[in-house]
């Protein structure tokens, strides 16, 4: 007994720590940006006073409305992934698959844009059942109905995407026991696919929320009035047109204490069930009639509710004139930069994932690290640090990098790539951790007695092991981290120059100058490559075993 | 697993590292003049690469724009860079940020002759050099809106479905611009006002560029945007459908301004650029780039703007006013739309 704890140890030395020194950097790093905002003399000082009773309405309402977000894409989540996990096999559903994934990862001018083509006054539905004289069922897109729409729209399929994963990873014996003992679909629902979803969804409703939480165009724009405003909007104001960075700063620690909040509350509901892990989905058997037509329509209803606005997008793209945009340098310059920071933010969101999820799951297991109160502050930590960035708003983090490089170099713009990656890499992580974290926890759970009693360490631990159940995840997770640095505006704004741009920074360059068809061109080219990655990319991490899932 | 996390890292320096280098290349024998510009004017297809063209040969010198996200970034960038700027130029401020522009004493009298100006308003300022202007108005679509209001008491006696897409004066330039119009109109009342218009209000969206977005898909009968806007439609696209509409109240005005950076070590060079500002080699670019009208000479411009609505009274408040108060108006405004 002596001897394996002693293995343990050495075994987990390795696998923890540099996890843990990505998290305190990438925390350092953040520290660092609100220090060199502070350091700034700035124009005004807003009394303590106001600046309460300003931020308690917005407090208020914004919780609602991304509390609501929440909830919403929670439910359409659950019932999508649950709907597609008993409906394995029919034509087009893995190319479905990639389509729902990118909604959360274009744009969001271009999302809300395609939205407002659908639903929108003069969209399709309104005037699908005006000529249908059934006026009842119009709808107006303006307002927090609107608004709560965008965001289901863009995080449901994420959220749907990790619940179906863990659906399918539920062994075929439960299904089986299921089924022997003649449980309804619902009664299954609760017993055996319910427990095998809990531990990611505490996870999952905090970057949901985060992401509503600190909406911004969106809010706007589908509001109708400012009624809706989150503190993003009154960050940007204190930047931009106060120049008040004591203020900002103070509403962006609020967004960060709301935030660490939440992550408290998300450990706390974070139940320690062991989970399972199967390589292949288990076949399913008929279902009851009733419960087949639920699967069907939802399969049906949503296919059509999140293909129709990306539809638009391909619509209101075709016109645009391509052979003038290829032939632009501007345009292809874009292009090659978007891609490169896109790939290296990617694989460095993915390096910081995997050792952060290795510590987390060193930390909270009981076998490697026991239960002591360190390890729990520990833990905490890193999971703050993995969806930190979530409540940092990108204007803050351009912000604080612009002043950083400015303190350290001479030429600020050229550090402009490091900071784009830097600020995706930071984006990309929290979704990358929802989906790392618990299958990291899962295989150290299932697989940590019998790796250590047989010495199984390092790089053959990790392809024999992590890599088998990871796979699939990775591609997934690459795929999105990969399209979120590509359509993400971030922090170019302080960095950009005629020599530095991206395609999402072109494309608002195309929309702000009348250039309509061109952006929208640039939207439909944005959309094919996204697509294209997720469906291309996980096939790439998909074993021979599993090709057909 | 280490093995691994290497692999990755080292593919992550090869990738990144031509992106460093490309930024580092910068000619180096010719003395370069370096503009701050918003993003539309330093695009492609913007004013900045005839400008370029002209100006070069002039000067002897390298022109270089740098673009900012919006007019306030060009600002904001100079004020957070202070002494050790790379500016020489700021352009792209406009009227409601002179007076903030004007405190941070980062900028120098601009040292042109004004006798070329040829605004519709009287222009005496020592620092800040106007290049172009245009009217804020209600833009709408001529095919689907057949009376449209010709001021701002006929607009708030429209039907409710009558919608307008504005912008929030908090983030963009033409909804600031649209609170100071009203707030010229009808003072004080202005609240009231706003309280009216509400219902007819579609959406406030943070920039621009959403709202006219909004616009062109004919989500509203109107969006807030300038009375050039139909030119672009009528020039570029050639499509008439677009009007701007006239409003007997007069129409709040953006004049847009240029400033020589104090900062700046090529001072001669700089103000060079501002004496060449006013000249036709730049002023004639203008209107079919920036889609604004020229702040110099009276030439004749180019076919199409002669279509365009050209208000009869101009409104502008001065820089001071706006900067004294903007902050109160705003919440005024946020107040009397949110409820």
């Amino acid at each position: 007994m002596a001897r394996q704890r002693q293995q343990i140890n050495l075994t987990s030395y390795w696998s923890w720590r540099p996890g843990v020194l990505v998290a305190f950097g990438l925390l350092g790093l953040v520290t660092l940006v609100f220090a060199a905002i502070l350091g700034v003399r700035g124009d005004s000082v807003t009394q303590a006073g106001t600046f309460w009773r300003d931020i308690g309405d917005v407090l208020m309402i914004t919780t609602i409305q991304a509390g609501l977000s929440t909830v919403f894409s929670l439910a359409v989540g659950i019932l999508l992934a649950w709907s597609l996990r008993h409906r394995q096999r029919f034509p087009g559903r893995r190319l479905l698959l990639s389509l729902l994934s990118t909604s959360m990862v274009l744009p969001t001018l271009v999302v809300a844009l395609g939205l407002i083509d659908v639903f929108g006054r003069r969209g399709w539905w309104n005037s699908f059942v005006a000529d249908g004289s059934l006026d009842l069922l119009s709808v107006s897109i303006y307002g927090l109905g609107g608004i709560v729409l965008a965001h289901v729209y863009m995080d449901a399929p994420f959220v749907a995407r990790g619940l179906l994963h863990r659906l399918e990873n539920i062994p075929a014996e439960h299904f089986k026991l299921a089924r022997s003992l003649g449980l309804s679909p619902w009664q299954r629902f609760r017993t055996v696919e319910w427990p095998a979803l809990t531990p990611i969804i505490p996870g999952q409703c905090l970057v949901v929320f985060l992401l509503s939480f600190t909406s911004f165009a969106i809010v706007l724009m589908l509001g109708g009035s400012p009624r809706f405003n989150t503190l993003e909007v009154a960050i940007f104001e204190a930047i931009k047109l106060e120049f008040d960075l004591p203020r900002a700063v103070a509403l962006a620690l609020v967004q960060l204490a709301v935030c660490a909040g939440l992550v408290m509350m998300a450990m706390a509901f974070r139940p320690g069930t062991a989970q399972q892990v199967v390589r292949r989905a288990a076949p399913m058997w008929p279902e009851p009639r009733f419960a087949f037509v639920l699967q069907w329509l939802v399969i049906g209803l949503f296919a059509v509710l999140f293909l129709a606005p990306l539809l638009a997008v391909v619509l209101n793209g075709i016109g645009a004139d391509y052979a003038k945009l290829f032939s632009s340098s501007g345009f292809r310059t874009a292009a090659a930069t978007s891609l490169v920071l896109a790939a290296v933010s990617a694989l460095i969101a993915i390096a910081f994932g995997l050792l952060i999820a290795s510590s987390q799951r060193h930390l909270t297991s009981t076998l490697r690290s026991g239960t002591s109160p360190l390890n729990r502050v520990l833990s905490g930590l890193l999971s703050f640090s993995g969806t930190v960035y979530l409540a940092v708003p990108a204007l803050v983090l351009g912000l604080g990098f612009f002043l950083l490089a400015r303190s350290s170099l001479d030429n600020p713009t050229a550090v402009a790539p490091l900071a784009l990656v830097a600020a995706n890499v930071m984006m990309a992580l929290p979704f990358v951790l929802v989906i790392l974290t618990p299958a990291m926890a899962k295989t150290a759970q299932k697989y940590d007695r019998l790796a250590f009693s047989l010495n199984l360490r390092g790089w053959s631990r990790w392809r024999l092991i992590e890599w088998p159940v990871l796979r699939q995840d990775l591609g997934y997770i690459l795929a999105l981290a990969f399209c979120l640095s590509l359509g993400d505006l971030g922090v170019i704004a302080l960095f950009g120059s005629q020599d530095f741009s991206t395609l999402p920074w072109l494309l608002y360059q195309h929309m702000g100058s009348y250039r309509t068809t061109d952006a929208a061109g640039i939207a439909l080219i944005l959309l094919a490559l996204c697509l294209s990655i997720f469906f291309i990319v996980p096939r790439l991490f998909e074993g021979r075993s599993n090709a057909e899932t | 697993m280490k093995q691994f996390i290497k692999t990755i890292l080292s593919a992550t320096l090869l990738l990144s590292a031509p992106l460093l280098s490309v930024s580092a290349a910068v000619a180096a024998d010719k003395p370069t003049l370096v503009v701050y510009t918003y993003d539309a004017f330093a695009a492609d297809w913007g004013p900045a690469p005839a400008i370029k063209k002209a100006f070069e040969p002039v000067c002897g010198c390298e022109l270089k724009f740098v673009a900012t996200d919006s007019s306030i970034g060009i600002l904001r960038k100079i004020q957070l860079e202070g002494a050790s700027t790379k500016a020489d130029i700021a352009l792209g401020l406009d009227t409601n940020l002179t007076a903030i522009a004007r405190n941070t004493g980062l900028f120098a009298a601009h040292g042109a002759s004004t006798t070329a100006l040829s605004l519709p308003v009287k222009w005496g300022d020592p620092v800040f050099l106007p290049f172009d202007y245009g009217y804020f108005s209600f833009v709408y679509n001529s095919e689907k809106v057949t009376s449209a209001p010709t001021s701002f008491d006929e607009l708030l006696a429209m039907p409710e479905d009558f919608k307008i897409v504005i912008q929030d004066p908090r983030s963009s330039t033409p909804g600031l611009g649209l609170l100071l119009w009203v707030r010229e109109v009808y003072g004080d009342k202005a609240p009231e006002v706003w309280k009216k218009l509400k219902p007819r209000i579609l959406t406030i969206t943070k920039g621009w560029s959403e709202a006219y977005g909004l616009f062109l898909k004919g989500e509203a009968e109107m969006a807030f945007s300038y009375t050039t806007s139909p030119a672009y439609h009528m020039i570029a696209e050639k499509d008439h459908k677009y009007r701007a509409a006239g409003f007997s109240d007069g129409h709040y005005m953006q004049v847009e301004v240029a400033a020589i950076v104090k900062a700046s070590k090529q001072q001669d060079l700089a103000r060079q650029f501002m004496a060449f500002m006013l000249t036709p080699a730049f002023q004639d670019v203008i209107p079919t780039t920036n889609w604004m009208y020229p702040a110099a000479g009276n030439r004749s411009l180019p076919a199409g703007f002669e279509k365009l609505h050209v208000p009869s009274k101009a409104l502008l408040l001065s820089g001071e006013e706006v900067a004294k108060n903007r902050k109160a108006w705003v919440q005024e405004w946020l107040d009397s739309v949110s409820k």
